[in-house]
C-alpha cells in the first residue's frame, strides 16, 4: 500500500519536473540569426586602412599553453592600428577547447569569427550548412588576393576546402615550404663515422647499420645500452610504420592509407606490402633494434632522447629538440625498400592545417573580415604574424627574418610573442618565413628528401553530410583494428600465420565500402 | 583497568597490537615511497628524472620547478580564486545537504521514499552537457563564480552518506523524546542533531572542500575570465604541455619547456595539495571529539 | 515554488487516506520547509536539464538545437551493439568492476578497523594521514609514476632481476593490465575511503566495546562483534551505491595507460565514449552509450536495494 502510494507521487513529481524542465529550456537555438548587414561599401579592395571607420570585431580562438594573452602580441596591436579593424578575442585554452567550440554553436554564442579553431570537416559542413558559419568562396573571389594566389598556384587547397555542394565555409593553414611538411630521418653521423659505416641506401643496410649501432658500443662506455632507432607513439596511428611505408611501395594520400595509381584509390591495409613492412619492422623490434618503449613512452620521454644523443636515428621534423648537439645528427634520404620503391610518404599536404579560420552568420563586417585574415597569407603579414617588429624580435639577413639572439635568449618569449606557437594559426608558411624552423642543417635534410616527395600530395576529401558520417563509423572500427594488430605484429605478440584472419576481418568490417567512398571523391574531384 | 586484564589474556593482548603495529607499518611504507618519489622528482634535474635515474632521492638537485611556479603569476590567482570558490562552495554545500539529509532520514516523514528515488534517479540519468549549459546560461552564471557552486550544490553520494549517519548513529529514541518535550524540528536540528554530527559534518567538510579544490572541468566549460580560473584549471595547462605532440615544432625553447613541465608536475602537486593537507588533520581532530561526544553520551 | 508544487502532489495524491496523513503531513510542515530549497534545486538542476535525454534517439546538430535535430530512433544503440568492439568493452568494462567490488572494496574497511584497533593516537594519525595523501595526485603523475616503477629498468624490475628472474615488460602486456590499474586504485584510493567508515566507527557506542569486554572476547571477536556490525548500514549503503556505477570507470587514468598492446584488456567503454564519442563531436552517440550505461547501472541498484531491503535493515529506500 506505502510503496503504491510512493510510486505515484513519484510519476507526479517526475511529471511536474518535466514541466519545469520545459519551462527552462527553451533558450535553444531558434533565435533568428541577423543576416549581415551590407558594408560593402565602406570596404576598400586593396590598401591599409581596410576600413576608414574603426570597426570591432570578436573572434574565439584557441590559446596554447606556450601563448600569452593574444592582446599583447605585437603582430595584433601593429595590425590593429593599420588596418583600422579592433579585434577582440575571446580566448580559450587547448584543453576543453573542443567542448567549448562545439558549446558556441550549440548556445549560438556566435563571435564573428572563429581564429585557428581546428573545425573538422564535418562541424564545417554542419554549421555550414545549418547557416551558422557562412559560405567564403564569394568573398575569398573578391577581397582575398592572396589567398586566391595561391589557390591558384595549390589547386589541392580548392579541392580540400569546397564541399560538394561547392561552397567553402573554412580557411585553413597553407603550408608551401615543402621542408615545414616532412618529418626528417635524422642519423646519428657521430656513430658511422666511428664504426667506419656508410649512410644506409636501403633497408637492408639500414638493419646492418642498426646491428652494429646495438653491438658495436658506438657511445663508448662498455654498455649495451644504445637505441639503434627510435620514433613518437603518435597520438592515432603508428608513426614509426608510417615512416617506412614508402620504401615499401605504399602511399598516404587523403591522409590516410591509400595508394593512387591509375585513378584507381586503393585502401593498403591487409596487402601484401603492409605485411612485407611489418615484417621487417617486426625483425626490427624483435631484435632490439627499435627502441622497445616505442608503443608506450611518453612525448616528453621521446623528446629527451632525441637531446641525449644516445639514440642512433629518429624523426623528426626540425632540430631544435637536440639542438646542443646537432652536429652528430645528419639528415639522410628514405631507404630503398626490397623492390626499390623509394618515396618519402610521410608529407602533410600544402593546406596542412584545415579549418583554421571561419566567418559567422553574425559577422556585420564579411568583407572586411575576410580582407584582415587574407594579410597573413602574404610573405609580409605571416612575417609580421611570425616574427613580430623589426628590430624588437628580427633582423633581416638577405631579405629573410630571422629572430635576433637577445629576443631568442628570452626563454618562452617567443610564444607569447606569437600566435603561430602551438601550431593551427591561420596563416602562410613559406620559404621567406621558414627561417627559424628551417635553419641550414634541416635545409640539408630535407633537400635529401626532396626528390622522393610525392608529386601531388592529397588532403583529406571534403564530403557531404551524410556520407562524413559514414566514413566516420567505418573508419572508428577499421582504423582502431589496424592501429592494434599492427602493433601486435610488428612486436610479435601476434604471429603473421593469422595475417588472413586479419584480412578478413577487414573485410567483414567492409572496407570495401570505404575505398569506394574514397574512390567516388576521388573520381568527383579530378572531373 | 586491571579488571580487564583479568579478563584477557595480556600475552594475545600484546601480539595483537605487535601484528596491529606491523601491518600499519607495511601500508605506511608502499604508500609513502611513491609519495617520497614524487618529492625528490620535484627536486632533481628533469632529464634525469625522464631517464628513470631518481628512484628514491633527489638526483642533480634543481629549485627551477619551484622557481618557476612561484614567478608564475597565473598560479597565485588561481590560489587566490580555489580557496574562494572551496570556502564560499563548501559552506553551502554543507547547508544544503544537511537541509535535505536530516528530514530524509525522519523514518516519520511521509514521502520520503519517494523523495529518495526522485534524487537517487539523478545519479543516473543527466540532460548532460548542453542543456546545463543553456540552463547556467539563462541563470546568467556563465563567467561568473556560481557556475561552479551552485550547480554543484549537493552532491547526491554524499547527502546518501549523512542520511545513513542519522539514521544509525543517532538513536531515534533521543529526537522522539525531545518531540515529546514540545521541541520543533528546527530546534531539534539545531540543538541535537548537529552537536552528535560533529564526525560527519567534519567528513562532509572534507569531502565537498577537497572536491571543489581538484574541481576544474565546470570551470573549463563555464569561465572564460582568465583571471577567474581555479588553480588546477592553471595546473593542468602546464601538465599539458608535457603531454602534447605537436607537428609544428620551431617554439622556441618548446624542449625546454616540454622537460621543465616534466618536473614542474611534480612541484605543483606538491604546491597545490599542500593547503589541503595542512587542512586535514583540524578537520580530523573532529573525528575525535565525535569518538568523545559518543562516550559522554553513554 | 517547485517545492510547493511537490508538496501539493504529495498530499494531492493521497486523498483517500484521509486526515490521518494530512494531519501526519501539517505536523511536520517544518520538515518540508527544510527540503523545499534542496528539493528545488534538483528539479531545476538535475530535472530541468533531463530533456537533453531525447539527443541519444536524435541525430544531434548543434546548429539546430535539441529540439530542432531530426530523430533517429535506436540507430546510435545499433551502431553501438553492432560494433565491432561490442563484448569487448562490455567484458572489460565488468571485469574490472567486478574485481574491484571484489578486492577493492574490502580494503578500506579493513583500513579502518586497523585504525581502530590502534591505541597509540598519534600512530593512528600518522597512519591516516599517510594513506589519504595519494588521493589528492592527479592521475597524470600517477601513472607517470606507475610507468617509472614498472619500466624494464625500473626498481620493481631491478628487484626481479635481483631473484633471478626476467624483467616483466608490464605496461605492455594485456594480461598485466586490470591488476595493475586496480592495483593502484586501491593504493591511491584506500585511505580515503576509509574516511567514512572511520567516522562511523566514531559513532559506534563505547560501551559495546566494554560490555564485549567483560564478557571476556578476544580483540578480533570484538571486531567482528561489535565494530563490524555498528559500521554494517554504511557498507551496505556504499555498496549499493558502487553496484549502481557498475559500468562506470574512469576514463582518463585508463587511457593514459593505453597503448596498442594493452587494449586487449584495457578497451573499456568510457574511454570508448571518449575517443570516439567526445573527441569527435558526437553527442548523440555519445548520449546513446551513457543512457545504455546508466540504465544498466540503475537496474542493478534496484535489485541490489531490493535485495539489501530484504536481507537487512538497511536500504536507500
Amino acid at each position: 500500500m506505502r510503496r503504491h502510494w510512493g510510486k505515484k507521487a513519484l510519476t507526479t513529481m517526475i511529471v511536474s519536473g518535466l514541466i519545469l524542465a520545459g519551462c527552462s529550456g527553451n533558450g535553444d537555438s531558434e533565435k533568428e540569426n541577423t543576416p549581415p548587414a551590407s558594408s560593402e561599401s565602406a570596404v576598400k579592395t586593396e590598401g591599409f586602412p581596410i576600413v576608414d571607420e574603426p570597426i570591432k570585431l570578436k573572434m574565439f580562438t584557441r590559446i596554447a599553453p606556450a601563448n600569452g594573452p593574444f592582446k599583447e602580441m605585437p603582430v595584433f596591436q601593429d595590425y590593429e592600428k593599420m588596418s583600422n579593424i579592433q579585434v577582440e578575442f575571446i580566448e580559450a585554452p587547448t584543453d576543453g577547447f573542443a567542448e567549448k567550440k562545439n558549446l558556441l554553436f550549440a548556445s549560438n554564442e556566435l563571435p564573428d569569427a572563429l581564429y585557428r579553431s581546428e573545425l573538422n570537416p564535418l562541424e564545417t559542413i554542419r554549421y555550414g550548412t545549418s547557416g551558422q558559419l557562412i559560405p567564403l568562396e564569394g568573398l575569398i573571389d573578391k577581397y582575398a588576393p592572396n589567398l586566391k594566389a595561391l589557390m591558384e598556384e595549390y589547386p589541392e587547397i580548392r579541392s580540400a576546402i569546397t564541399t560538394p555542394e561547392g561552397h567553402i565555409y573554412s580557411i585553413p593553414g597553407i603550408v608551401s615550404t615543402g621542408s615545414a611538411r616532412t618529418d626528417k630521418r635524422w642519423i646519428n653521423k657521430a656513430w658511422l663515422e666511428k664504426l667506419g659505416l656508410e649512410e644506409p641506401k636501403t633497408t637492408d643496410e639500414l638493419y646492418n647499420v642498426l646491428v652494429a649501432f646495438r653491438d658495436g658500443d658506438p657511445n663508448g662506455n662498455g654498455e649495451k645500452d644504445e637505441i639503434p632507432m627510435s620514433a613518437r607513439k603518435g597520438a592515432a596511428g603508428i608513426p614509426i610504420a608510417n615512416f617506412f611505408t614508402g620504401s615499401f611501395g605504399l602511399d598516404l594520400q587523403f591522409g590516410y592509407n591509400i595508394n593512387i595509381e591509375d585513378g584507381k584509390v586503393n585502401i593498403w591495409s591487409g596487402d601484401e606490402k603492409h605485411k612485407e613492412l611489418l615484417m621487417y619492422l617486426n625483425k626490427l623490434y624483435t631484435e632490439k633494434l627499435l627502441d622497445q618503449e616505442i608503443f608506450s613512452h611518453t612525448e616528453a620521454q621521446y623528446l629527451a632522447k632525441q637531446g641525449t644523443g644516445n639514440t642512433g636515428m629518429f624523426f623528426d621534423q626540425t632540430n631544435n629538440n637536440f639542438l646542443p648537439i646537432q652536429d652528430q645528427y645528419v639528415g639522410i634520404a628514405p631507404p630503398a625498400g626490397p623492390h626499390g620503391d623509394q618515396k618519402q610518404s610521410t608529407v602533410a599536404p600544402v593546406p596542412r592545417d584545415f579549418g583554421a579560420f571561419a566567418i559567422t552568420s553574425v559577422n556585420k563586417y564579411p568583407e572586411a573580415t575576410m580582407r584582415w585574415i587574407d594579410y597573413f597569407y602574404s610573405d609580409e603579414g605571416s612575417t609580421l604574424l611570425r616574427f613580430g617588429r623589426e628590430g624588437e624580435h628580427y633582423e633581416l639577413k638577405d631579405g629573410i627574418p630571422y629572430y635576433t639572439e637577445e629576443f631568442l635568449a628570452i626563454e618562452g618569449a617567443q610564444g607569447k610573442m606569437t600566435p603561430y606557437a602551438g601550431g593551427g594559426a591561420p596563416h602562410l608558411i613559406s620559404d621567406k618565413v621558414a627561417s627559424f624552423i628551417n635553419p641550414p642543417q634541416v635545409q640539408a635534410a630535407f633537400e635529401k628528401l626532396e626528390p622522393y616527395m610525392p608529386e601531388i600530395r592529397y588532403a583529406a576529401p571534403m564530403f557531404d553530410e551524410a556520407t562524413a558520417q559514414q566514413v566516420n563509423i567505418l573508419r572508428n572500427d577499421i582504423d582502431k583494428y589496424v592501429d592494434e594488430q599492427s602493433t601486435k605484429f610488428i612486436v610479435g605478440a601476434l604471429s603473421f600465420d593469422k595475417w588472413e584472419e586479419f584480412q578478413s576481418t577487414l573485410k567483414k568490417m567492409n572496407i570495401e565500402e570505404l575505398e569506394k567512398i574514397y574512390q567516388e571523391a576521388y573520381d568527383k574531384m579530378e572531373k | 583497568m586491571p579488571k580487564q586484564q583479568a579478563v584477557m589474556k595480556p600475552s594475545d593482548e600484546k601480539v595483537f597490537d605487535a601484528v596491529v603495529y606491523v601491518i600499519a607499518a607495511v601500508i605506511m611504507i608502499i604508500v609513502l615511497y611513491p609519495l617520497i618519489y614524487i618529492v625528490s622528482a620535484s627536486f632533481s634535474d628533469p632529464s634525469k628524472v625522464l631517464n628513470g635515474d631518481v628512484w628514491l632521492l633527489p638526483k642533480g638537485v634543481n629549485l627551477d620547478a619551484y622557481s618557476n611556479i612561484i614567478e608564475n603569476d597565473r598560479i597565485w590567482t588561481g590560489y587566490r580564486n580555489t580557496i574562494i570558490y572551496t570556502v564560499v562552495g563548501t559552506i553551502i554545500n554543507v547547508l544544503m545537504t544537511l537541509l535535505a539529509a536530516y528530514p530524509l532520514s525522519r523514518p516519520d516523514l511521509p514521502g520520503r521514499n519517494a523523495i529518495m528515488v526522485l534524487i537517487t534517479l539523478t545519479m543516473f540519468f543527466g540532460g548532460g552537457l548542453i542543456p546545463t549549459y543553456l540552463l547556467v546560461k539563462d541563470l546568467g552564471m556563465v563567467n561568473t563564480m556560481w557556475a561552479l557552486i551552485v550547480p554543484g550544490a549537493i552532491a547526491t553520494y554524499n547527502l546518501i552518506v549523512m542520511r545513513t549517519y542519522f539514521q544509525t548513529s543517532i538513536p531515534w529514541e533521543l529526537q522522539e523524546a525531545a518531540h515529546m518535550d514540545g521541541c520543533s524540528n528546527w530546534r531539534l536540528l539545531i540543538s541535537i542533531i548537529l552537536p552528535l554530527s560533529k564526525p560527519i559534518l567534519a567528513v562532509m567538510v572534507l569531502f565537498y572542500a577537497v572536491g571543489h579544490w581538484n574541481s576544474f572541468f565546470p570551470a573549463l566549460i563555464y569561465i572564460r575570465e582568465e583571471t577567474l580560473h581555479p588553480l588546477q584549471l592553471v595546473l593542468r595547462e602546464i601538465l599539458m604541455i608535457s603531454q602534447s605532440s605537436m607537428f609544428e615544432g620551431g617554439s622556441v625553447g618548446l624542449e625546454n619547456q616540454i622537460l621543465l613541465a616534466e618536473t614542474i608536475k611534480f612541484a605543483v602537486i606538491i604546491i597545490s595539495s599542500l593547503p589541503v593537507l595542512i587542512m586535514y588533520p583540524f578537520v580530523q581532530r573532529h573525528f575525535v571529539k565525535g569518538v568523545m561526544i559518543g562516550s559522554i553520551k553513554g | 515554488m517547485e517545492s510547493e508544487q511537490v508538496t501539493a502532489a504529495l498530499s494531492l495524491s493521497q486523498p483517500k487516506r484521509g486526515s490521518g496523513l494530512l494531519k501526519k503531513i501539517a505536523k511536520r510542515y517544518d520538515l518540508y520547509l527544510m527540503l523545499l530549497l534542496p528539493v528545488a534545486w534538483y528539479l531545476i538542476f538535475h530535472y530541468g536539464p533531463l530533456y537533453g535525454l531525447q539527443i541519444a534517439f536524435k541525430n544531434f546538430n548543434p546548429a539546430k538545437g535539441i529540439f530542432g535535430s531530426p530523430w533517429e530512433g535506436f540507430s546510435h544503440f545499433e551502431r553501438f551493439f553492432d560494433s565491432y568492439y561490442f563484448w569487448r568493452l562490455l567484458w572489460n568494462t565488468i571485469s574490472i568492476n567486478l574485481f574491484s567490488l571484489l578486492i577493492a572494496f574490502p580494503i578500506p574497511i579493513l583500513l579502518a578497523l586497523l585504525v581502530n584497533e590502534i591505541k597509540s593516537k598519534t600512530y593512528s594519525k600518522w597512519l591516516q594521514n599517510i594513506t589519504y595523501i595519494p588521493h589528492f595526485i592527479s592521475v597524470v603523475v600517477i601513472v607517470g609514476i606507475l610507468n617509472s616503477m614498472l619500466a624494464p629498468t625500473g626498481p620493481i624490475n631491478m628487484l626481479i632481476e635481483a631473484f633471478g628472474g626476467t624483467p616483466v615488460r608490464f605496461l605492455e602486456q594485456a594480461g598485466w593490465f586490470k591488476t595493475i590499474f586496480i592495483g593502484s586504485n586501491i593504493w591511491q584510493s584506500m585511505g580515503w575511503q576509509s574516511i567514512i567508515y572511520i567516522a562511523a566507527l566514531s559513532g559506534v557506542n563505547p560501551q559495546l566495546y566494554e560490555a564485549a569486554k567483560m564478557d571476556g572476547a578476544s580483540r578480533l571477536r570484538r571486531i567482528w562483534h561489535v565494530s563490524l556490525p555498528g559500521i554494517a548500514p554504511v557498507i551496505v549503503i556504499l555498496l549499493i551505491l558502487d553496484i549502481g556505477h557498475f559500468m562506470n570507470v574512469g576514463f582518463e587514468k585508463i587511457l593514459l595507460m593505453q597503448n596498442n598492446l594493452n587494449l586487449e584488456s584495457s578497451d573499456v567503454i568510457s574511454t570508448f565514449v571518449y575517443t570516439t564519442g567526445i573527441l569527435k563531436g558526437e553527442y548523440s552517440y555519445t548520449a546513446a552509450i551513457g543512457l545504455f550505461n546508466s540504465v544498466i547501472n540503475l537496474i542493478l541498484l534496484l535489485l541490489v536495494n531490493r535485495f539489501a531491503r530484504k536481507t537487512s535493515e538497511t536500504s536507500l529506500w
